[in-house]
């Protein structure tokens, strides 16, 4: 029960969001992100902070690019890109009223930025975030939900397992069928109890200096027979992502044939990380020819050392090339119901999502909204076909991992 | 064995002797709902194993690679314990007993590694030593390709050694200061040798304090996550957490039991060492010190040993943390909420209740092992120690599911968390409360007594004031611990409460690992100012 509107009752109108939209852009980005990329121009020419002209379209306009470059990151892989397309923020109702959120671990800092710049457009919206790892944060709602006593409104997860979690434990609300309306089937669970806001891709970093993408099959099942990749490689077992890639393979091709794969690598010598973001460096440096990562860990040592020799490989239609989202799911308490569904419904605004793909480099969830650097776009993926909630079911995965003496 | 059937058990015998005795028993009740409430998550832990079935409960158990961890976890353990030995108790010799220059400047940084949490050593020793490390660097243009790996059981050993023997020298130490040098200097008369008089005399006394250090030192190795997990070393933590956070809940309890298990084997051994005749060994009657070893040639030699560990354990976290400053990557140097004070305030403010409600539970259980007669004075406090072995994730959601269920009024309350920081880390209060009332001679107490005191001002009287250098060493410990424990902090913390290592673990989630550093440094700076404290409290018992 939601009004598309506004998310209080107090008679807040699309009208009113203008004034306080434009407070916003006079104080000269409120949010600590900075990273203006070649955008302050607009602003160029003796604008003194008086923000009182009747223009609005001009005004409009200027927020507009403001906006974009707030939410834009920065760096030499996001030269040129197009203008993000999809549902603008500014044709969505206000924010107003206080948030609980419980934030999956992962890229935490970087969503903090972005609900920053929401708290500084809507001044009567504020939010509280309370970070941990996803999976413990899904198991604690469990434990909450059980007892009635959830403690946060929105749930935002690193990966689609844990959201599949938290769905089964009967503890979310469904969203509303505007909020999913604009992103793709795959990435909204049924009933609408979880919808992805970014995509991460499975894929294989490969040092090109040492490997030709030619020596990389293009069956994950077939890595670890390929001579070129012998003691070589590098993964990170007790990573969520990785693990998510295991249950994908165990949907795909069955439990024995994932034993049978992870017994091989081992074989095959590949290294244990603690983490994929230090996977990719490895393999950017040389240590490693190739890895197991999601791929916008090496967008991110390309974008803070672009010279290094790294490149991606995505394998076909198989658990190598599996795309898992973050996602957001609303806790089923009776605070903050329709702010919580227009929150997320944020999170997949146009401006949103160009803060996803160029400063996370996700993937994003709009089709307008382009991938950065050369990363193939979303549809070019062969993309295995699987049901995300499906990765909730760990367990054997944990067990099959442990058999095999990975864990 | 049920605890009313303790108390019954204790309090029949007290009643066979005197009236007086109805103290006691109030103290018995007291020490033992203080270990009972110590237990009650692992009450959940038992509760998750029994949903398991008894055929899949045997085919885990008798799997390969739950031996392999077994395995892992005992030569882990055995290790740490006895390397922590060498390095600590040497270290308390020369500190307390030689004429080695710079003893008070030593005896402090052989104390200080205990300040650094065992994660961020962890993590330095990565980027020193590791494959690509600043030594791989360094070496590389010098033709050395390949350095031994740094992961595995080695690297474990090294780190955890590294910062926890100072439970050992700490122990060592007090017991070294407390020794009636009387019966060194008869041994000598008697034409012992200085070493034969250390061997026959000295160390048999200071046996318990030793054992005391290294009993702490292998709980703690069974405990901690952070060293194996970076290390990629696989043991019970380490498959506790990945099982609990993978919501299978069954197998992490099973592992856990195990864990519970080793300990109460650990802590048996350790009764054993400890336990023999230390009433007499223990207490202080007006001590003259035993004389310093003069070690001639050798002194200033000495002093190498002192500034190598603290070379390692000191210098080196900080200057890694240092070059972090400079590797935060542009696009994601604003991906973290900047640093705060408040962390930092928070961090003391939890800590610091957590060691005063400790040291309150620790009173009567270490009075009652210390004083009580027989076995089963002591189950209490030797209870107490099993939360201490348990991991942090695991007293976690133990009290999570406590509170939720128990006293949902306290869920999502600093109450919750610093509980749990009582759970783990009240056996270090009780076990320096208890070393001083030891040293208390009960005829003193009994003196006041027969002077018509009343026993509580009695105790307040006369045992208070010696044993308060023992109770505030046990809170600085506490204090200490809490502020580097992990886990147990993320999952408990309060709704927008964060303290200093909730906010290193975000940064570093988020790879920013500059951050890191600030409140990485400020953490074992304020750290450092508790164990200060400890070392402080030995004003009390040195004469120089």
């Amino acid at each position: 029960m939601t009004t598309d509107d506004d998310t209080r009752d107090d008679g807040s109108t699309s009208e009113r969001h203008r004034p306080s939209r434009r407070r916003f852009l006079a104080a000269g980005g409120v949010a600590a992100t900075g990273a203006l990329a070649g955008c302050t121009g607009l602003f160029g020419g003796g604008d003194d902070g008086d923000y009182g002209p009747p223009d609005y379209d001009a005004a409009d306009a200027a927020m507009e690019a403001m906006a974009i470059s707030e939410f834009q990151g920065s760096g030499a892989i996001l030269e040129g890109r197009p203008a993000p397309g999809g549902r603008s923020m500014e044709d969505l109702p206000n924010l107003s009223g206080e948030l609980a959120i419980y934030l999956g671990g992962g890229e935490g800092g970087l969503y903090r930025d972005l609900f920053d710049v929401l708290e500084a457009v809507y001044p009567d919206f504020s939010y509280t975030a309370q970070p941990k790892p996803s999976s413990e944060l899904a198991a604690q709602i469990a434990e909450e939900a059980q007892t009635g006593q959830l403690q946060a409104d929105v749930f935002i997860s690193i990966g689609a397992g844990s959201l599949g979690a938290v769905v089964e434990e009967g503890a979310t609300r469904p969203l509303t069928a505007e909020t999913v309306e604009p992103v793709p089937g795959a990435f909204v669970e049924p009933d609408n109890n979880w919808v992805g806001i970014a995509g991460r891709a499975r894929a294989i970093p490969y040092n090109t200096d040492q490997l030709d993408e030619s020596d990389l099959p293009d069956s994950v099942m077939d890595i670890p027979n390929a001579d070129p990749l012998q003691n070589a490689m590098g993964w990170a077992p007790t990573y969520g992502a990785f693990q998510d890639f295991v249950t994908a393979m165990r949907l795909l091709e069955g439990e024995d044939a994932t034993l049978q794969w992870l017994e091989d690598m081992q074989a095959a010598g590949i290294q244990s990380y603690d983490n994929e973001f230090l996977i990719s460096d490895a393999v950017s440096t040389g240590e490693l020819d190739a890895g197991f990562a999601n791929h916008y860990y090496a967008m991110r040592v390309l974008n803070g050392s672009p010279d290094r020799p790294l490149d991606l490989h995505f394998t076909r239609g198989d658990a190598g090339s599996l795309v898992n989202v973050s996602g957001a799911a609303l806790l089923d308490r009776d605070e903050n119901a329709g702010l919580a569904d227009v929150f997320v419904r944020h999170l997949l605004s146009a401006e949103a999502q160009e803060f996803f793909a160029t400063r996370t480099y996700a993937y994003p969830m709009l089709p307008g909204v382009q991938p950065v650097g050369d990363l193939p776009t979303i549809d070019e993926l062969e993309t295995p076909d699987i049901d995300l909630t499906e990765l909730s079911n760990t367990g054997p995965t944990t067990d099959l991992l442990t058999e095999a003496g990975v864990l | 064995m049920s605890v009313s059937d303790r108390i019954d058990a204790v309090s029949r015998r007290f009643k066979r002797r005197s009236p007086s005795d109805v103290q006691t028993l109030v103290l018995a009740l007291l020490a033992g709902s203080v270990a009972v409430a110590v237990l009650t998550p692992l009450l959940w832990v038992l509760n998750s194993a029994r949903s398991v079935p008894i055929d899949r409960f045997l085919e885990i158990l008798l799997r390969q690679t739950t031996f392999d961890i077994l395995l892992n976890t005992v030569v882990l353990v055995v290790a740490v314990t006895a390397l922590s030995i060498l390095i600590g108790v040497p270290l308390a010799v020369l500190t307390a007993q030689t004429d080695m220059p710079f003893r008070r400047l030593f005896t402090v940084l052989a104390a200080l590694p205990l300040v650094v949490p065992s994660y961020i050593g962890a993590f330095a020793f990565v980027s020193a030593f590791g494959p690509r490390g600043e030594l791989a660097t360094v070496l590389a243009p010098l033709g050395i390709e390949q350095i031994p790996s740094i992961y595995g059981l080695g690297g474990s050993v090294i780190v955890l050694t590294l910062f926890t023997y100072p439970y050992v020298f700490l122990t060592t130490r007090a017991s070294l200061l407390s020794i009636d040098g009387r019966s060194v200097e008869a041994a000598r008369t008697l034409n012992h040798t200085r070493l034969a008089a250390f061997r026959r005399v000295t160390l048999p006394q200071l046996k318990p304090g030793i054992a005391a250090g290294a009993l702490l030192v292998a709980l703690y190795t069974l405990s901690d996550f952070g060293t194996p997990a970076i290390m990629q070393f696989d043991v019970f933590t380490r498959i506790i957490y990945v099982r609990t956070t993978a919501r299978q809940v069954d197998i992490a309890s099973i592992f856990s039991i195990l864990l519970v298990g080793l300990t109460v084997v650990i802590l048996l051994a350790e009764s054993r060492i400890e336990r023999g005749g230390e009433t007499s060994a223990y207490v202080n009657r007006g001590t003259d010190r035993p004389g310093v070893v003069r070690l001639g040639r050798w002194r200033w030699m000495a002093t190498l040993f002192p500034l190598a560990i603290a070379a390692l354990a000191l210098a080196l976290p900080p200057a890694i943390l240092l070059t972090w400053l400079g590797r935060s990557t542009p696009e994601l140097a604003g991906a973290a909420v900047d640093f705060q004070w408040e962390f930092a305030w928070n961090s003391v403010l939890v800590s610091g209740l957590a060691a005063g409600v400790s040291v309150l539970a620790a009173l009567p259980l270490a009075y009652l092992s210390a004083r009580g007669e027989g076995r089963l004075a002591s189950l209490p406090e030797r209870a107490s120690y099993v939360g201490y072995a348990v991991p942090g994730v695991i007293v976690g959601f133990g009290l999570l599911s406590v509170a939720l269920n128990v006293t949902p009024f306290l869920y999502g309350s600093i109450a919750v968390l610093v509980f749990a920081y009582v759970v783990r880390f009240l056996p270090q209060a009780v076990g320096t409360t208890r070393s001083s009332i030891l040293q208390v001679d009960p005829q003193l107490l009994e003196a006041a007594r027969t002077l018509g005191k009343p026993p509580l001002a009695a105790f307040r009287k006369i045992v208070l004031p010696l044993v308060m250098p023992g109770i505030v060493a046990g809170a600085a410990l506490v204090f200490l611990t809490s502020m580097k424990e992990l886990a147990a902090t993320l999952l408990l913390r309060p709704f927008g409460f964060e303290t200093l290592v909730t906010y290193i673990w975000q940064v570093q989630e988020a790879a920013v690992y500059g951050q890191a550093a600030v409140p990485a440094l400020v953490l074992i700076g304020i750290s450092a100012l508790s164990m200060l404290v400890i070392l402080g409290r030995e004003r009390y018992d040195v004469k120089e």
